[in-house]
């Protein structure tokens, strides 16, 4: 048996342990100009950054909430406190990193995994990066894995920063952007040089661990001309009782004929608003695979974004969502078709149960120039009981003739005659629908790395447990 | 104005299809179909109206209304046990905006809608359709087949609404669209909502060119392509015209696409 | 030399990858040509691309038929020449009868319009010779046909364009004796009616059996591995392909 028992014995009371705060490090609620300056000071901003976070400050107060999509009445903004001071600097060496912080780590299994399969791993306990490491050969080949905030003053890297952040996502997208690229905090920056083919994924693993705190980070990925890169990021984050933000930001720049996969199985705890955003932008030839599994989180708005630039770009997006108790799950993916030839795929799965109400959407635009683009968009839905809902809400815009598009959509429940086929191989009825929603799940579980697979059926199985039929 | 075709529930904003907005002066219109029987009506629609419709229990109706102006269009149905509404529109130019909703309160209460529009020049059509499912094994199917010509500006919204308590309905919604100009607009919407585990739904759509291997195929027997063409848009659209039943309504409709005789 | 078609140096390509690497074939008018060949040799290619199909693209060499070089024609022009392509996956074609769209090809490679009256005449005759029920010309074009009905479908529209070089692409796969039978009688009328010439593509000799080869080409690995008269037929049914490749 692996060292790493996070997959085999995974439950819900072990995502909830925590430890005190300190609270003489949270800065005051809400958020002002000072407030701004403070943060921008306490990390050295340089001046660039500093005024694009005022700018964005002056955009996040004269946008308007969200006016469509799940309720997010419940987000009571001036009580998120936008950022906790870290109690120590970023560590490099893992035995440097405080006790309780490397307790948590150490019972999510991080260290391990490292060793086991993983590149390198970046894990943000609460705002600031406080572990991190790349694999030496890794790093040899050029390709940089660092967090954002040193590599902003890093001169080899400034430029190149300065140039790519929120430029996908500017922050007058929406009013979370324009939060986020205020108080942002955290997070990666992963360059892969023309030609680098990583065999192995790098990975980032997020927590939030502060009570009414909201987590910001920002990540940056760049891949050149002809690289390849698997990045896989999870996140999970201990329960609390007053409502926590999610509003992080994610911009990958796929360049000439590069690929890159972005994989997240997502376990926010079930009162966190989950309203982040993820925007690719893929040059010609060049490849953007999401999977994308959301399990977490009280309220989600979700829909990662492909871009398509560059002549005979493509995007895939997989996607599964598990709405159960108390969850409203408002997911998807966002296409748009800018350049000749482009074509996109997507496959989603969502599973309503328990009273919980989960929604796909989504959005493919074929633009005037996409000529001889094809998109292909597939989505299910399984309604476990009559308390829950699901809704889809698909959009398809095309604005020239040489285009292909489809689309299909079923919902249903699962079907009787299945459950008692496995009945009568002697497998309980709780057992036997599990097992036919973890089937269900499998456009996204073959796309997961193993020990993720394992842990996203984990997730599943303890969704199922005990309270169906 | 007024917002119309009100997306049951919204989304991005910047799509354009959550509503639309347009100055109406509506007609009132009723029509009733009382216990157990069978009706058939056609309208030729060019001016604003809205239109309620029951359907009682055990009985039928069919209702097949052309567009051929600048209207704006609400039909509000219910649907009682047991009975049927069968719905054919055709809309071959203008500029419409049409809202169809059904309540198909009854039980085994049927819903089929059969759309068909061929747009061309300047022609705008904005288009929602709403089954509201109710009755328990109530079913509805609903199929768009359109052609969009020139600089045709189309977005039709469809949703089948499986309301809690509509235990084993089912509902299917099709929309096929050829577009045969690069200046053409489509924007497609097709909405499931659920409330109810015991149901069955789907939807599918086909946006864009007409199948290269059709055009091959046809072409290697002589046929050239603009030919093609014409003949697989007409087919599209005289599938559902033949549904009408009346010969003197597809004659009528015919002289409006400027269709010869085909026997000569 | 009366040479109906002439093919020479002939490479294509599907997808960037080369599939035929210089073919020469000729065929005389009147002529019956039967090419055979392992599977994926490219014998179906050669179909195609003398059809014009866009699945292909032809990177070198020349298609000449009577006369006219067609190598870059529509496939609609070469069907106008006098070429017809009996497909192994007819296509269906939704919304659209067979009678209307036979009438239409009919009136496209005759050049002449026909009534209806008198072109349900000409349909049903060769509906007679194929023993097909007469509801088929009222069906949407090969659309739920079974695999039989679509290749009996190919022949009747063969015997109503009357052209004057037919393709025959593994017409006789996947049917049931007596549907090779029929096939078979129809193929044998378009011959008598029309004289025309055929090139027959095919792994199975029950086919062949009421036809005179004149000439067998054996294609293997994209190219001309062997040529002769019917007798290579006998050999290959005899001996495989071996030493073909």
């Amino acid at each position: 048996m692996k060292e790493k028992t996070l997959v085999a014995d995974i439950d819900r009371a072990f995502y909830d342990f925590r430890y005190d705060e300190d609270e003489k490090n949270f800065l005051e609620s809400g958020i002002t100009p000072e407030i701004i300056r403070e943060i921008s000071a306490e990390k050295g901003d340089p001046e660039w950054m500093t005024e694009f976070r005022l700018h964005s400050l002056d955009v996040y107060n004269r946008l308007k909430m969200p006016q469509w999509g799940p309720d997010i009445s419940g987000l009571d903004m001036d009580r998120i406190v936008a950022y906790i001071r870290p109690q120590k600097r970023m560590q490099s060496d893992w035995n440097s990193v405080p006790d309780d912080i490397k307790e948590t780590f150490e019972k999510l299994g991080i260290p391990q995994a490292e060793r086991e399969s993983l590149a390198g791993v970046g894990a943000q306990y609460d705002s600031e990066l406080v572990y991190h490491n790349v694999r030496r050969e890794v790093a040899e080949s050029g390709v940089v894995y660092t967090d954002l905030e040193s590599a902003m003053h890093d001169e080899r890297y400034a430029e190149l920063i300065r140039s790519h952040f929120m430029k996908l996502v500017p922050p007058t997208d929406h009013k979370f952007a324009a939060l986020h690229g205020a108080v942002w905090s955290g997070g990666s920056f992963v360059y892969v040089p023309a030609g680098v083919h990583l065999e192995i994924p790098l990975q980032s693993y997020f927590r939030l661990n502060a009570k009414g705190a909201g987590q910001f980070e920002h990540t940056l990925i760049i891949v050149e001309e002809n690289a390849y890169l698997h990045f896989i990021e999870g996140c999970s984050a201990p329960k609390y009782y007053e409502a926590s933000l999610h509003a992080g930001c994610v911009e990958l720049y796929v360049g000439k004929n590069a690929t890159l996969r972005y994989s997240t199985i997502e376990n926010w705890s079930k009162n966190m608003y989950n309203l982040n955003t993820k925007r690719a932008a893929v040059e010609e030839g060049g490849k953007v695979e999401w999977v994308s599994g959301s399990f977490g989180s009280h309220v989600s708005y979700l829909y990662p974004m492909s871009i398509l630039n560059g002549r005979g770009a493509r995007a895939e997006f997989t996607g599964i969502t598990f709405a159960g108790e108390g969850q409203n799950l408002d997911t998807g993916a966002k296409i748009v078709h800018n350049a000749p030839e482009t074509s996109s795929y997507m496959n989603t799965r969502s599973i309503s149960k328990s009273g919980g109400i989960s929604t796909f959407r989504s959005s493919v635009v074929i633009s005037e120039n996409a000529v001889g683009s094809k998109s292909a968009v597939s989505c299910e839905s399984l309604m476990l009981d009559s308390v829950s809902r699901s809704d889809t809400i698909p959009s398809m815009v095309i604005k020239t003739d040489k285009a292909d598009v489809g689309h299909e959509a079923r919902i249903g429940r699962i079907s009787d005659e299945a459950v008692f086929y496995l009945m009568s191989r002697g497998l309980d009825e709780n057992s036997a629908k599990a097992l036919i929603v973890s089937g269900f799940a499998e456009n996204v579980s073959k796309e997961l790395p193993l020990e993720y697979a394992a842990e996203m059926n984990n997730l599943i199985n303890i969704e199922m447990k005990g309270s169906i039929g | 104005m007024s917002k119309l075709n009100i997306l049951p529930l919204p989304t991005f904003n910047r799509l354009g299809v959550n509503f639309t907005e347009r100055d109406t002066a509506f007609e009132t219109e009723t029509i009733s179909v009382p216990e157990g029987s069978e009706r058939q009506i056609i309208q030729f629609r060019e001016t604003d109206c809205e239109t309620s419709v029951t359907v009682g229990k055990g009985a039928r109706l069919n209702l097949v209304q052309v567009f051929t102006g600048r209207c704006a269009s609400v039909l509000k149905t219910t649907v009682a046990d047991n009975a049927q509404f069968g719905l054919i529109q055709l809309y071959l130019g203008g500029d419409n905006v049409s809202e169809i909703i059904t309540e198909l309160s009854g039980y085994r209460s049927g819903f089929t809608a059969e759309i068909g529009y061929d747009l061309g020049y300047g022609d705008v059509l904005d288009l929602n359709l709403v089954a509201d499912h109710y009755g328990r094994r109530s079913t509805s199917e609903i199929t768009a087949d359109g052609i969009l010509r020139a600089n045709a500006q189309k977005t039709f919204k469809g949703t089948i609404d499986f309301k809690n308590g509509s235990s084993g309905a089912k509902g299917s919604e099709k929309e096929d669209v050829i577009l045969l100009n690069e200046s053409v607009v489509n924007r497609t919407v097709p909405v499931i909502l659920c409330a109810e585990e015991d149901v069955e739904g789907s939807h599918g759509a086909t946006i864009g060119r007409i199948d290269e291997q059709h055009i091959y195929y046809m072409r290697s027997r002589g046929i050239p392509e603009e030919q093609i063409y014409e003949m697989i848009t007409r087919a599209r659209l005289e599938r559902i015209i033949k549904k009408t039943g009346d010969k003197d309504t597809q004659k009528r409709i015919y002289s409006i696409l400027g269709w010869g005789d085909d026997d000569e | 030399m009366s040479e109906l078609l002439k093919i020479t140096a002939l490479k294509v390509a599907a997808e960037e990858k080369e599939i035929l690497h210089g073919v020469d074939l000729a065929i005389s008018a009147g002529e019956t040509h039967v090419i055979m060949g392992p599977n994926g040799a490219g014998k179906s290619t050669l179909g195609a691309a003398i059809m014009g199909s866009p699945e292909y693209t032809v990177t070198g060499g020349s298609i000449v038929f009577d006369g006219a070089d067609i190598t870059s024609e529509t496939p609609d022009k070469r069907a106008k020449h006098g070429i017809f392509l009996s497909f192994q996956n007819p296509t269906e074609i939704p919304g659209i009868t067979l009678s209307s769209f036979l009438r239409s090809a009919y009136e496209q490679v005759t050049g002449e319009h026909i009534k209806l009256f008198a072109f349900r005449k000409k349909l049903q005759e060769a509906m007679d010779v194929l023993q097909m029920d007469k509801a088929y010309a009222d069906r949407e074009l090969n659309v739920g046909f079974s695999g039989g009905e679509k290749k009996k479908a190919e022949i009747l529209q063969l015997l109503v364009l009357r052209p004057e070089l037919a393709i025959l692409d593994e017409t006789d796969s996947g049917l049931d004796v007596d549907a090779v039978k029929t096939v078979s009688a129809g193929i044998k009328a378009y011959k008598e009616q029309t004289g025309g010439s055929l090139l027959i593509i095919t792994h199975n000799t029950k086919i062949l059996e009421a036809l005179n080869v004149d000439k067998t080409h054996i294609i293997a690995d994209g190219r001309i591995a062997a040529e002769g008269g019917a007798e290579l037929i006998d050999e290959v049914t005899a001996n495989g392909f071996d030493k073909f490749i």
